[in-house]
């Protein structure tokens, strides 16, 4: 049996990992956006190939990234097993077998829609990413694929968003009724009022679809 | 350029955090601590820093095991992760998170080797970049325009919404002049703060 690691924090030892003090939050969640980060290792002789399907991608599986709407931002970084930053003094150098890809995301939803949406919709994208990735079990059946990405999440300690009650669908609808009602109060400016009132009406069958309330996120899993 | 989407950034640092075993606080714990009791919402630092959308900050204790057949690794170092999604570019960021909030960076970044701290923000843009890594791919939903823009937006789109509701039936010159006082309101009304819970 492993011995128990322990470890002092202002005066006391703790088991490790520990509930820190104060932190009754879930910091991977801010209002309407979860915070993902993912690592997993890879032989370093496949890093030059996923990195060249990264350069392609944006010809690719990006529309469907945009299409399903509901990432603000997510980015792939691959570091070389000789490449993380090394500041000198007494900071040792890495000596690793692996390269790995870490994938960082700022998604809306639960974590269960976002890994089943996945699945469903961008299998094909999601395979080429990590396929090079040691041991993944491919985006579909989604029992295995949870369990992989359960298994190299690890949690982030501060998230912050500047507008936790939106969500990229709500910014990307906001944008367009800026852009409508800019529109609209220049060309309505000189117009009488019965003029008005049918311009109005237009307007509103225009954005209709982009308006109701930022309201709070939904509780889920 | 992989860190850029349209005219935002994505920047990516990965921070050594100082390993000493003479202290009696751990650094990673001790700078676990401090994260999960930083302030957030409107009060967060980073909501003081311009052009910030999202931030976040991880402390990697290692990497991961998948299992066997594959080998085991383990970091050298702990880091700190720091990602952050702001407008422009990089430098001018870097000089403005030091100008900007240098107390709360001092703070964070005291647990790692080789920080320099904040009061200069030339050392501190150079040692930010020393520690970051190049994103690979990177993915804005929206990238042509700015959080303050993107926060006006929203109260835009609040606004709208509320007075469209409010307004239906009105005969047509109440409805012009309603509409007028929408638009004063709007233009007159600063934006919603960076980080607040609601518009």
């Amino acid at each position: 049996m492993m011995p128990a690691i322990r470890c002092l924090l202002d005066g006391v030892w703790h088991a490790y990992p520990i509930c820190i003090p104060g932190g009754d939050s879930v910091t991977n969640i801010n209002g309407k956006a979860y915070a993902m980060n993912a690592i997993t290792p890879m032989k370093w002789w496949k890093t030059p190939i996923l990195k060249l399907i990264f350069l392609l991608a944006p010809l690719t599986g990006l529309a469907d990234l945009k299409n399903l709407s509901f990432i603000h931002f997510a980015r792939w970084v691959i570091i070389k097993r000789g490449q993380f930053p090394w500041l000198g003094g007494k900071q040792p150098r890495e000596n690793l077998e692996y390269d790995y890809m870490i994938f960082f995301s700022n998604f809306n939803g639960t974590w269960n829609q976002y890994i089943d949406a996945f699945s469903a919709v961008l299998s094909d994208g999601l395979n080429l990413f990590w396929r090079w990735s040691e041991k993944f079990p491919g985006a579909v059946p989604v029992t295995a694929f949870k369990r992989y990405i359960a298994l190299v999440q690890f949690d982030t300690d501060y998230y912050y968003n500047p507008y936790p009650y939106a969500t990229t669908n709500d910014v990307k609808a906001a944008h367009r009724i800026q852009a409508a009602l800019d529109d609209f109060a220049k060309t309505s400016a000189a117009m009488s009022a019965q003029d008005f009132e049918k311009a109005y009406r237009q307007f509103v069958i225009r954005v209709q679809n982009d308006l109701g309330a930022l309201g709070p996120a939904p509780e889920g899993t | 350029m992989a860190n850029q989407s349209g005219q935002l950034y994505g920047l990516t640092i990965l921070s050594p955090i100082i390993n000493n075993g003479s202290r009696s606080a751990s650094q990673d714990l001790a700078l676990r601590k401090h994260l999960s009791s930083l302030a957030n919402g409107v009060h967060s630092p980073f909501a003081r820093v311009a052009g910030t959308h999202f931030a976040r900050l991880v402390v990697m204790n290692d990497v991961v095991f998948v299992g066997n057949p594959s080998k085991i690794d383990h970091l050298g170092s702990q880091y700190l992760i720091f990602t952050t999604d702001f407008d422009g570019d990089l430098d001018a960021y870097l000089r403005t998170m030091a100008q900007s909030i240098p107390a709360e960076l001092d703070q964070i970044w005291k647990h790692c080797v080789g920080y320099p701290g904040a009061a200069d923000a030339g050392k501190f843009a150079d040692y930010m970049k020393k520690c970051q890594v190049e994103t690979t791919f990177y993915f804005a939903d929206v990238n042509d325009k700015t959080r303050d823009q993107t926060l006006k937006a929203l109260q835009v789109k609040a606004e709208l919404s509320a007075f469209v509701e409010e307004n239906q039936g009105r005969p047509a010159a109440e409805l012009q002049r309603a509409f007028q006082g929408l638009l004063t309101k709007i233009n007159s009304t600063p934006p919603p703060a960076p980080g607040a819970s609601r518009v």
